[in-house]
């Protein structure tokens, strides 16, 4: 298959996250990834896209873009947010911020683990602060 | 959409039963702390929930579980949680929660464990 590219924004509410983790469910299958890693690049993108909303936007009216790259050997997921500042931070994902929730989470935690899931999860996870002043998060499942 | 109409609440030997009939991604999952939460303040002792028709749980929703299970416990009661799927026991051994929560194969066996 020729590398193709789906791109979509969401407003930043949690409602939209069940509908697209229903579509990458659906494309996941038909790209042939099995059941059992289905259901992970699910459960992942309803972390990132989770974390995109209450942690990278201001409001529900930014969005959160979605950008999901497909070929012969992979499926790409790059969610972006535009950041939510807080105390003067530009972005929430700050190497401070991200090692606190890292040393915080525990299996008694009742949050802080979206990270640490889509880490186990995907082949590759990668974040990186964006040029809009939010974050950019990168996973990728091989086929 | 109100998911909560998708939990329903029945009562056995004086266990409250939580039957979750949707798939909890961050929206039911909010709903499913709102219910969790309203019988903590009702002062329930004792909770099992049964996940037999639950194909997806995000951490947003084990969170809620374990949290409320905690609570309980301080008060005396408990939350047990039964019948998941297999990717959902994936998920609460990955988070941990597995440790923290006690799960059930069946509702009869969470109930008897009381």
């Amino acid at each position: 298959m020729a590398k193709s590219d789906i791109k979509f924004k969401i407003p930043s509410t949690v409602f939209y996250i069940e509908p697209i983790r229903a579509f990458i469910g659906n494309l996941a299958q038909s790209l042939g990834f099995s059941r059992k890693r289905v259901a992970d690049i699910q459960l992942v993108l309803d972390e990132i896209c989770s974390n995109a909303i209450h942690h990278g936007s201001v409001d529900a009216t930014v969005g959160v873009k979605l950008q999901i790259r497909i070929d012969t050997h992979s499926l790409e997921i790059l969610v972006r947010d535009t950041g939510s500042p807080q105390a003067g931070e530009k972005s929430w994902l700050t190497q401070e911020r991200l090692s606190e929730i890292e040393e915080n989470r525990s299996p008694s935690s009742e949050r802080g683990h979206g990270i640490f899931i889509a880490k186990s999860l995907a082949d590759t996870h990668e974040m990186h602060p964006n040029s809009v002043g939010g974050t950019d998060v990168r996973v990728v499942f091989g086929l | 959409m109100d998911s909560t109409k998708l939990m329903k609440l029945r009562e056995e030997s004086g266990i409250k039963i939580l039957e979750i009939k949707t798939d909890l991604s961050s929206y039911a999952a909010s709903d499913l702390r709102k219910v969790l939460e309203d019988l903590l303040a009702e002062k329930v002792e004792r909770v099992v929930v049964n996940l037999s028709e639950v194909s997806h749980i995000n951490s947003t929703a084990v969170g809620a579980l374990v949290g409320v299970a905690k609570r309980l416990r301080q008060n005396g009661g408990d939350l047990k949680i039964c019948a998941l799927a297999d990717n959902l026991t994936r998920t609460f051994n990955l988070i941990g929660a597995s440790s923290v929560v006690e799960i059930y194969e069946s509702e009869n066996s969470a109930l008897a464990a009381f």
